[in-house]
């Protein structure tokens, strides 16, 4: 069983090449030098046999019309290939080979090797053999890579290239592209690949790896022959208490019951081991969903925090609290372009294009970071504008401030639709925040582990803005009691407006984590107002510890009544309707607080 | 004071004939039809792609001498995501406008509230998206897919490709509960054990199973306690998970999935409702490599589909029609099943040489084919339409590489049981 291990989304031999891609010049001095070793090599096989490694390649390559002998010749490289062959493959899969068009109308597979001249033209190589490719002068061939067209692949293909690199990588030194390798081995069962397997283990010193190849062996062991080595096999996962394992342990049992006759050493064997990864497996659902239900909670909490200030302490019921945390989103998604590929907005019918900075890498994932003060500053500047055109004149009327603040919430969307389109826009999330990591099968997803340190970031620094600081002091008072604070001086007009504009920026940098996990669109924050409002009024109106229990507190029962009831309606529909059953028993909600203010 | 009336009279008369003159000339040389389609609300963002395809085809037709000598003149009226709303607007255009044919509607339930407006009046209706079956309306020609033209087919591929288990996923209404309640009956026939079908059963008091799969909400945002469930099912390796999920509830799911370290090599995701159209409000690059299955794409390479693509792309460029997006455009199956649905209709006409619906229906019975861009349809005599049927795998940029083809499948509305009758019968 894993105990310990990355998980980076995809295959992790892609990340690893596409991470050598983004150092260009390393990668293709490397493969430059395999390909100038290999020319040597290839010279003196490819005049006797057509099929070398390079060769089978190429001919897969140029098949464009049949995916399915692609995917056989790809398959026969297991046998022939080498470390060089692991390299091309993962080159084709990245989009790295051409398909080139000769002046005599054949096609020919190419690379690309060394730097782009100042036209972005490049040295083409042909896959066949390795050595460059002359025109009829005899001169080397120089082509721009985007005039090319890529030899395709789809998921047929890169399967059987995986399980190709999966041999190859078996002994690659990089630790968790062999594991990977290790596990894939382990799941195919072939029995032709315990000697491959058993042989690694005998010279494996990573300890992680050494675990994933017991698992492997003994999956693959499930298919021996020997009804001895299955029941051993099958007790040895069992102990492990090995997840993946259980289709495969279930496959075996049912071969053993139909078996005539029947093998009860091997039913006892896997039922036994069945039980211990049964028990296992309700333990991870157990901390899985008690990480899920903290993490909801922690969305829940981001979300409602700024409500907790406008409505909480200021009892203001802003219905276009939703749409401020839209414009957290839109400018998040603004910055995401700037940074990319650049922006186009239509605000009225005009078209406008903001050239973006084109950059990749680390700094292109910067990105969120800067998006977060952008975001938080955009929806309180709209905050504090909303509080000064309309709310100020509304402090004493909260049914009016609530159609005024729908009207608002209205006025907004149609703007978002008129500048962005009435399409949802698209935010991809840079690469620390996907991915997860995985400690006893228990997988803690990098974004929701950052909503939770972001929540905490949060409400600390608004317990600390609060209670330790002047504007604090000042804001406490004019809530408690606006004309006593009036009256010693304090000017309540300026503390309402930053008050509300504070609020308002916290629902913008909801809104900024919103478009890490969901939809940025017009709409995005009506599906989130009725959550907030619920959340601020189950904790108490005016009372921050009772927002983050009552945050937690949806979070977790939701994540457990899923868990449970398998029913993501029928589980909703019971924490709201223990919500209204709560709020009958206690209609203040957890923490009643006592002010003056509240009571006007 | 006889003077006077009989002026006015005449004036009335006059002012009758001026008006009624070129009247009676239009209706000689043109022909009515209706575009029924919701341009505003939830479902204007996939629907408006359809009016402008149609509007398209209805010039591309005039341009090369229209139907039967007479023009088509488009009626196009607004449904407003509204399902009552639908119903009205049909009977408005059968019994006001008159028109011959209607082309629209998009989900289950507006072609369910249009179904006894046009049953009533007589009208035609031709609807062109994917749906669930288990309906015939003699008055409406289904171009759309049935589900043995996407949803079997795609499952067919998955079961080739050697996958084992099928994990059921969609949006709780009529298409995915319908789409999966059939699924899990060819699955069963196809030799798949019931405890190799993931999502969940749910029975009725007899046992018999009313609902397979996990559905969630429209707006559903938090999908982390369902990716958790199919990351456990997929754990053996060889699992799909097929979506009927609707819109943009995709975006939440699929970010669930990337960050839960799933992958299209390991669990692919079979998705029914992404088109190319869709891609437009979905990230593309987050869905790279994931299947889709219609009965046409916009890769297609054929000489008709490149005509028709440019062809589109020019009439946005050109058009006068107002409120046409013209930017990012890409074509769809279902905007070439309208597409379609327009030429079925015009050769039918031509065929029994009258627009009154009986006699049109009679001759698409008869069977009628068009080459449209998507390959050869025929219509049959069940009101389907035969056509090739497409599985894709996606790109970056949104468009499908085509992965397989299945040339030629009769659409079959009525599926339900029929799986189990044949298991029955072996």
């Amino acid at each position: 069983m894993p105990l310990l291990s990355f998980n980076e989304g995809a295959g992790f031999i892609p990340c690893l090449f596409s991470l050598l891609e983004k150092r260009g010049t390393i990668c293709m001095k490397l493969s430059h030098s395999i390909i100038r070793l290999l020319i040597a090599g290839c010279l003196s096989v490819a005049a006797i046999a057509d099929d070398t490694p390079r060769a089978t390649i190429a001919k897969a390559v140029l098949m464009t019309e049949d995916a399915e002998e692609q995917a056989r010749l790809v398959s026969s490289l297991a046998a022939t290939g080498s470390e060089e062959t692991g390299k091309l493959l993962s080159l084709w899969r990245q989009g790295g080979i051409f398909i080139h068009d000769l002046p005599d109308e054949t096609q020919v597979a190419i690379t690309l090797e060394g730097n782009a001249d100042e036209e972005g033209r490049q040295r083409a190589l042909r896959v066949d053999d390795g050595k460059p490719l002359l025109d009829a002068s005899g001169q080397p061939v120089l082509l721009v890579a985007a005039d090319l067209v890529t030899a395709d692949t789809d998921s047929n293909l890169r399967r059987a290239m995986n399980s190709v690199l999966d041999l190859l990588a078996l002994s690659t030194p990089d630790v968790a592209a062999r594991k990977n390798a290790v596990t894939k081995l382990g799941m195919s069962q072939k029995l032709e690949r315990l000697e491959d397997l058993k042989t690694r283990q005998a010279k494996e010193t990573n300890a992680d790896v050494k675990l994933a190849l017991e698992e492997a062996i003994a999956l693959v062991q499930l298919k021996s022959k020997d009804a001895l080595v299955q029941a051993a096999a099958a007790r040895k996962l069992g102990d492990m208490k090995s997840m993946m394992s259980k289709d495969f342990l279930l496959a075996l049992d049912k071969e053993a019951r139909a078996a005539q006759p029947a093998n009860t050493e091997i039913s006892a064997a896997v039922t036994e081991a069945l039980a211990k990864i049964e028990t296992h497996t309700k333990w991870v659902n157990f901390y899985g969903t008690l990480f899920r239900g903290v993490s909801l909670g922690s969305v829940l909490l981001v979300v409602a925090i700024g409500l907790a200030i406008t409505f909480g302490l200021m009892g203001v019921i802003n219905m276009a609290h939703g749409e401020l945390i839209a414009v957290g989103a839109y400018a998040t998604y603004m910055v995401h372009n700037l940074f990319g590929a650049g922006l186009s907005l239509s605000p009225f019918g005009w078209s406008v294009w903001i050239p973006g900075l084109n950059a990749g890498g680390a700094l292109y994932d910067a990105y969120f970071i800067v998006a977060l003060p952008v975001a938080f500053l955009s929806a309180a500047l709209v905050g504090i504008a909303l509080e000064r055109g309309i709310i100020q004149f509304l402090y004493r009327r909260p049914l009016e401030s609530l159609l005024a603040t729908w009207g608002v919430s209205l006025v907004l969307q149609q703007l978002f639709k008129l500048i962005f389109g009435s399409n949802n826009v698209q935010v991809y999330s840079p690469q620390w925040l996907s991915g997860s990591w995985t400690v006893m099968d228990v997988s803690f997803g990098w974004n929701r582990l950052f909503v939770i340190g972001f929540a905490v970031a949060i409400i600390i620094a608004t317990w600390l803005l609060l209670t330790k600081t002047s504007l604090g002091l000042l804001i406490r008072a004019v809530m408690q009691n606006r004309q006593m604070a009036a009256c010693m001086g304090v000017r309540t007009e300026r503390v309402n407006m930053l008050t509300f504009g504070f609020g308002s920026g916290l629902a913008g940098l909801a809104g900024a984590f919103l478009s890490q996990i969901g939809n940025v669109g017009p709409s995005l924050g009506q599906n989130y107002i009725v959550e907030a409002f619920m959340t601020v009024v189950v904790g108490g109106v005016g009372s921050l510890a009772g927002t983050v229990i009552s945050a937690m507190g949806i979070g977790v029962i939701d994540q457990a009544l899923q868990q449970i009831l398998l029913n993501p309606v029928l589980g909703k529909i019971l924490v709201l309707g223990a919500i209204i059953l709560f709020l009958q028993w206690r209609p203040a909600g957890m923490f009643v607080t006592q002010s003056r203010s509240l009571d006007n | 004071m006889k003077l006077l009336k009989s002026v006015g009279l005449a004036l009335l008369a006059a002012s009758i004939a001026l008006g009624s003159v070129p009247g009676a000339r239009a209706a000689e040389d043109t022909v009515k039809v209706g575009v029924l389609h919701s341009l505003s609300g939830t479902m204007a963002i996939s629907e408006t792609s359809l009016r402008d395809v149609l509007l398209f085809t209805f010039d591309e037709i005039n341009k090369s001498g229209g139907v039967m000598g007479k023009k088509i003149e488009p009626v196009v009226v607004d449904g407003a995501s509204d399902w009552p709303l639908f119903a009205e607007k049909a009977k408005q255009l059968l019994e006001q406008d008159k028109v011959a044919a209607i082309f629209g509607c998009w989900t289950s339930v507006s072609r369910k509230s249009v179904l006894p407006v046009v049953e009533q009046a007589n009208g035609l209706l031709f609807y062109p998206v994917q749906y669930e079956g288990e309906e015939m309306s003699k008055n409406i020609i289904y171009t759309a897919e049935a589900v043995n033209q996407q949803a079997t087919p795609a499952v067919d591929y998955c079961l080739a490709q050697g996958k084992k288990k099928f994990y059921l996923l969609g949006s709780d209404y009529v298409y995915p509960q319908t789409t999966n309640l059939v699924l899990l009956e060819y699955l069963l026939s196809k030799g798949v054990p019931i405890e190799n079908i993931g999502g969940g059963l749910k029975k009725d008091e007899a046992g018999n199973v009313i609902s397979a799969g996990k559905y969630t909400p429209f707006g559903h945002t938090d999908y982390q306690q369902i990716v958790s469930e199919i990351k456990q099912f997929a754990a053996g390796g060889n699992a799909v998970i097929i979506n009927t999920l609707n819109g943009d509830t995709n975006v939440p799911f699929f970010k669930e999935y990337a960050a839960a370290g799933l992958n299209a090599e390991d669990c692919p995701v079979v998705s029914f409702s992404i088109s190319e159209d869709e891609f437009r409000g979905l990230p593309a690059k987050d869905l790279v490599g994931q299947l889709g299955c219609w009965t046409y794409f916009q890769s297609i390479a054929s000489p008709a589909n490149k005509k028709f693509v440019t062809n589109f792309k020019k009439w946005l460029q050109t058009t006068k029609e107002t409120g046409i997006v013209k930017e990012n455009r890409v074509t769809c199956s279902p905007m070439v099943l309208s597409y379609n649905g327009v030429y079925l209709w015009k050769k039918a006409v031509e065929q029994a040489k009258s627009f009154e619906v009986e006699k049109v229906v009679a001759a698409l019975e008869k069977g009628i084919s068009f080459d449209g861009p998507g390959g050869t349809v025929t219509s049959q005599k069940n009101h389907h339409v035969t056509k090739n049927v497409y599985i894709g795998e996606t790109k970056a940029d949104g468009q499908f590489k085509i992965l397989k083809s299945y040339k030629g499948v009769a659409g079959e509305p009525f599926l339900k049981g029929t799986f189990k009758a044949k298991v029955a019968a072996k």
